[in-house]
């Protein structure tokens, strides 16, 4: 005690200034008892001191106000947008000024000078709850700290966030988080990627006052995808309000009151939503972790390559960690334009289809009709062998959905120079119009479809073939209290919807006009019309296209400023393909084929398939069209190669090789390469950029990666048709969320979830 | 001689923190009545039919009505209350769904409500609820004598305190009549101790929730074998010296009619 | 300095007294005074130890000191292992790391008192270096003898005709 006091005595005499504040203004006798280890906690001055408030409203401060720190960059690289520049306002964080919009938060404010709030409630893409009150800072003239989350910033607020009260309160905020929390972080997956981890550095205490017993939870299940510990959980509710507000399945609750409080769906549910794998990110502990990465690898053994997604057409930006050869998860990359940061159950869970079923030797079918392996000379010779013996017109060649642009083009140029021009990809065997961009791409652009008022879906699910547009979709309906309008087969869209028949019936009557529908497409300011990528396959899907192209010149669909005729497309090569002109000449050609190339295409029909056809698979699962192949050539998947695919909005990307392929397999363009030179007609391409460079001259928008290249020309050059609507309903393009690949059917994880989550639907 | 001393006191010290460490959980009481979770059971799934009755849907209507129409949600709370006086003072599972239909919200919202607020059960209680206060004054005027009182005399236990493993509920004497449940302030203080006896033996017509108040072990269970007997007790304080809250014996202070208050002179300003 | 050491010589001639001089040197030798002699460690603890008081023996063997006066302050206190050939820091229980390292005042056989005796399991010092069988080889390492069969993918196989 009595080093205390002279401690204390010292410090007193030197001038601190937080000593002179407090002297003055209470009793000298208080302050000389205590410890000198022990923080003020001070309420701002001005407020305990009358005249001194005075003074500073009375006469404002000549100069600038000292700058605490020098001027940072924002967090995160948050960028501010300024709606209307007369409602910037200019708040003053840590004595730094900046100009923010009118309506931003505290918290917001901050990141842009470059604070970074501590935070475990608060997300930026979810409606604020302020529960968790671990962003608490100080605010100049409040008595109390503020949680700056659910705080609108005012004009000439004097934020301070490093103050010890805001260090103080934070830290009492950690200490009740970390009371009912348990210790396991050795034993947590979170561990290393953990915020209460993270933060309690900075705020926690090595030692609790708490001597009670800690609280323990049951753990709820919640499906084959997320684990879930509660007792880790610090209710800080992002789970619920992610499952409420962007993935539409009101499954999940805050049940129970004070220390009891726990999150759950109360009665025994799954989570039967396409993004539940995201409450696994937005969880900032441990509560809610994947099941099959659980106890697998720990976050900082992870290489992680940022790549793409080709599970769907939308491209989402993903990344792959990776511990040596192996992939071990796939986590969303931010892409405000395509994916924001979701990505569906699909894209983040197929990772272990591309460990299972794999191709890693060439093989060929031998007379007794059993695959044995060869080596890569004998096959390509054997193929090379056969490609001479078969007239031009019989050679058929189909691209995979999962194919890359680069393969394309190559699988293109070389039937091209044996003669055939019979060559289409996967979801483009019936002819549709290649030509014109717009006629197969989402022109509004995915985020674009934000601006959206009404919405008409034809023939499409959303849900089940693009789950990022689905939540785009159902964003928008949010915010906008936008009108979807869905013509197809009974679907289970997560947003109010009506459903207005299940025929083209309905599609003529609102082209005519006749429909209650159209007064609300006439109506919207922005109207969007989405037309599925199943229409293809229908006979009649230029009549379709042309009804659909009627109702966009009734409700002004297609503008200058505004472009609402998209089309939503299936699989990730799609849009490259047709950019690269893969459509088969003649539509049946496949029942004449005598040499079949199948690069990764599973889903084709070879049913009609003359019996003495030869087919050279080409691929890295066997899969469906393996059964039928003759020469099987391995090929990499997509997280093993190079490769450009253009999404369903016409941005085109880059994947990334994130571990190296398996056994002999290679890239497809490599073998497609190899092939035409053992078959006499070398291909010039030698490298991918020589590759590249003949895509510049078919698609030069293919190269501009991670740049939405929009149609240029509209709908209005399209040539005449004459076909009729045929009345046969729509039916659904996507049977099976969770398989809809070569990737996704080999993968366990996907088809526990079809197991499980499918069936209760 | 310093230093020894100062060792000696810290470990005993540390063997009094070890001496708290080694005592049993049992000393926190739990409070809630029931999980916070819905385990099937034969009287209580989600696939029982459950429907308010032709005259709660009256009354349902009404109470909707006391709410704009797109703030239905709003009503969450009296048509619980509605829907639990209709089912003999508890909630099974599809009850709340038929009231989370009736406002058209997600189910999972209803039982958000219904967890928090303790006042819904949601496991079957008697036709007569007994809420014993324990808030401090009650308990510091001999609530746990009460309490005890009444568990002894019906041999039930306590909330919280587990009977069947399985459903964790209050404990309904056989005959279904009583159950004691631990409430928390019901703001009679002043007549402390009290219990608060819910009503639910004639629906929710003759539905009633009734304050006993300044109770002692043996009046408490003598108000038990009156409603076991089909009476209702004299509502209120049960000291016969006392009216209402007034001290006993009648009032000592602010005899005098009270002063008016002071008017402020209107002119002067 | 010279006190002790005739401290030292009396205390040892009482020693080779009550042991006899076979005795002596047995306890000598287990001391560790046989070996301060390759040793200049153990030499300079034992050094060390004069004057210096024993503040606690673990069940190891190790024994810790601490000396107050003359001393540098943070130097006060030390331990002289119990093995005597090959001692490491490891081999010091958590118990007494803390009283060892300045990080609490408490002794060792106090903290001994708040060990868990349900799940608290032994103190085993580190072994690395001490033999392959304590050596941690991840999967598919080389040294890994039993998991060598393990495969990065499973590969398809042709079961169809």
């Amino acid at each position: 005690m009595g080093f205390a006091l002279i401690a204390l005595r010292r410090a007193s005499r030197s001038s601190t200034s937080v000593f002179n504040r407090l002297s003055s203004s209470s009793p000298a006798s208080i302050s000389r008892v205590l410890p000198s280890s022990y923080r003020w906690i001070v309420s701002t001055p001005e407020l305990q001191n009358p005249e001194a408030a005075t003074a500073t409203t009375t006469t404002p401060q000549p100069t600038q106000p000292e700058l605490i720190h020098p001027p940072r960059n924002p967090v995160g690289g948050a960028r501010v947008h300024f709606p209307n520049p007369d409602d910037a306002i200019e708040v003053f964080v840590d004595g730094f000024p900046v100009k923010i919009p009118k309506g931003m938060t505290v918290l917001q404010a901050c990141e842009i000078a470059g604070v970074d709030i501590p935070r475990f409630c608060y997300h930026s893409r979810l409606s604020i709850a302020g529960n968790c009150r671990m962003c608490l800072v100080e605010v100049e003239k409040s008595p109390k700290p503020v949680a700056s989350c659910a705080m609108p910033a005012l004009p000439g607020m004097k934020i301070k966030t490093d103050t010890p009260i805001a260090k103080k309160a934070r830290e009492g905020v950690m200490e009740f988080l970390l009371m009912n929390h348990p210790l396991d972080c050795p034993i947590c997956d979170q561990g290393g990627e953990c915020d209460l981890q993270d933060q309690s550095m900075a705020f926690g205490s090595d030692r609790g006052r708490f001597t009670d017993v800690k609280r323990s939870v049951v753990d709820k299940n919640l499906g084959p995808l997320v684990k879930t510990v509660m007792t880790r959980c610090i209710q800080c509710t992002r789970c619920v309000r992610f499952a409420t507000e962007v993935a539409g399945v009101q499954d999940l609750g805050m049940l129970g009151r004070g220390s009891g409080e726990e999150i759950g769906t109360y009665v025994e549910k799954l989570m039967t939503s396409e993004l539940s794998g995201n409450v696994i990110d937005i969880c900032p502990v441990g509560a809610l972790t994947s099941k099959p990465f659980a106890f697998k690898a720990r976050n900082w053994e992870l290489k992680g390559t940022e790549t793409i997604d080709v599970t769907d057409a939308v491209g989402s930006n993903i990344r792959i960690d990776s511990r040596g050869p192996e992939v071990m998860r796939i986590i969303p990359r931010l892409n405000e334009d395509i994916n924001e940061e979701w990505i569906s159950d699909k894209t983040r869970f197929c990772y272990d289809g591309l460990k299972r079923q794999r191709l890693n030797d060439p093989m060929i079918r031998g007379p007794d009709g059993r695959f044995k392996s060869v080596s890569w000379r004998d096959a390509l010779a054997i193929v090379a062998e056969v490609v001479h013996n078969v007239k031009p017109e019989e050679i058929v060649g189909v691209a995979g959905k999962l194919s890359d642009a680069e393969s394309m083009m190559m699988l293109k140029d070389f039937l091209n120079k044996l003669g055939s021009n019979n060559v289409w990809c996967e979801g483009t065997a019936a002819q549709p119009c290649a030509d014109l961009r717009s006629g197969f791409l989402m022109n509004s652009s995915i985020g674009g479809l934000e601006k959206a008022d009404a919405f008409l879906l034809v023939g499409t699910q959303p849900r089940v073939e693009a789950a990022m547009v689905n939540a785009r979709i159902r964003k928008t309906v949010k915010a906008n209290q936008a009108k979807v309008g869905y013509i197809g087969p009974p679907a289970d869209l997560n947003y109010d919807h009506q459903h207005l028949g299940t025929t083209p019936q309905t599609l003529l009557e609102i082209a005519e006009g006749r429909h209650p529908f159209c007064s609300t497409l006439l109506s919207a300011k922005n109207p969007a019309i989405i037309v599925g990528a199943g229409l293809f396959e229908r006979m009649d899907k230029d009549a379709i296209f042309s009804a659909v192209e009627t109702i966009a010149k009734l409700g002004k669909v297609v503008r200058p400023d505004w472009n609402g005729l998209n089309v939503l497309l299936l699989n990730a090569a799609q849009a490259a393909a047709l950019d690269l002109g893969l459509v088969p000449e003649t539509e049946n050609s496949i029942e004449s084929a005598k040499f079949l190339y199948l690069m990764g295409a599973d889903d084709v029909n070879l049913d009609k398939l003359p019996g003495d056809a030869f087919v050279v698979y080409q691929g890295h699962h066997g899969d469906k069209s393996v059964y039928r192949a003759n020469v099987i050539l391995p090929a990499s998947a997509f997280s093993e190669k190079e490769g450009i695919y253009e999404n369903t909005e016409g941005c085109a990307q880059q994947t990334l090789p994130a571990v190296p392929t398996v056994g002999d397999a290679r890239d497809d363009w490599k073998i497609i390469r190899a092939l035409s030179e053992v078959s006499g007609i070398q291909l010039p391409y030698d490298s991918l950029g020589a590759v590249r460079s003949r895509i510049r001259n078919v698609a030069p928008n293919l190269l501009h990666v991670d740049e939405r290249e929009s149609a240029t020309f509209s709908h209005v050059v399209k040539p005449e048709f004459c076909q009729k609507i045929s009345m046969t309903p729509f039916t659904s393009a996507v049977e099976n969320f969770y398989m809809t690949d070569s990737i996704t059917r080999a993968s366990k994880i996907m088809a526990q979830c079809s197991a499980s989550l499918l069936s209760k639907k | 001689m310093f230093a020894t001393g100062a060792a000696r006191l810290a470990s005993k010290r540390l063997l009094e923190i070890r001496q708290v460490f080694r005592q049993s959980p049992q000393t926190s009481r739990s409070l809630s009545t029931a999980l916070n979770y819905h385990l099937d059971s034969p009287d209580n799934n989600p696939d029982m039919p459950w429907e308010f009755s032709e005259k709660n849907k009256e009354k349902a209507k009404e109470i909707l009505s006391h709410y704009p129409s797109n703030y239905k949600q709003s009503a969450v709370i009296p048509l619980l209350d509605l829907a639990q006086q209709q089912h003999g003072g508890w909630l099974p599972v599809s009850a709340m769904n038929a009231v989370a239909k009736v406002i058209e919200v997600a189910p999972i919202r209803v039982y958000e409500v219904a967890t928090f607020y303790s006042m819904f059960n949601r496991a079957k209680v008697g036709k007569y609820h007994l809420l014993v206060c324990g808030t401090t004054p009650c308990m510091i005027r001999g609530s746990r004598d009460i309490e005890d009182a009444l568990l002894k005399h019906l041999g039930v236990k306590r909330n919280g305190e587990l009977i069947a493993a399985r459903y964790r509920s209050c404990e309904v004497t056989k005959d279904g009549m009583f159950s004691v449940g631990e409430m928390e302030c019901m703001g009679s203080c002043v007549n402390a101790p009290m219990i608060a006896v819910a009503d639910y033996s004639n629906g929710s017509e003759g539905y009633t929730y009734n304050y006993y108040e300044d109770l002692t072990p043996e009046r408490v269970v003598e108000i038990v074998e009156m409603f076991r007997k089909g009476e209702i007790p004299p509502v209120g304080t049960q000291n016969k010296k006392r009216i209402m809250s007034g001290p006993e014996d009648g009032n000592t202070s602010l005899l005098s009619d009270p002063k008016p208050p002071p008017c402020r002179d209107l002119n002067a300003c | 300095m010279l006190g002790a050491l005739t401290k030292i010589g009396k205390s040892a001639l009482n020693g080779i007294k009550e042991k006899g001089i076979g005795g002596f040197f047995k306890e000598l030798k287990q001391d560790g005074f046989v070996r301060c002699l390759p040793d200049g460690n153990l030499l300079q603890t034992k050094i060390h130890n004069i004057g210096a008081t024993l503040v606690g023996v673990d069940k190891f063997g190790n024994k810790y000191y601490e000396k107050l006066e003359n001393v540098q302050y943070g130097r006060h206190r030390w331990v002289e292992y119990g093995e005597k050939t090959r001692y490491n820091a490891s081999q010091v229980p958590p118990e007494w790391h803390g009283w060892l390292h300045y990080i609490t005042d408490h002794t060792g056989d106090e903290l001994l008192m708040l060990k868990p005796q349900r799940y608290g399991v032994d103190h085993k010092q580190n072994f690395s270096g001490e033999g392959d069988e304590y050596i941690y080889h991840s999967k598919g390492h080389a040294l890994n003898p039993g998991q060598k069969d393990w495969t990065r993918y499973q590969k398809w196989k042709p079961t169809q005709p």
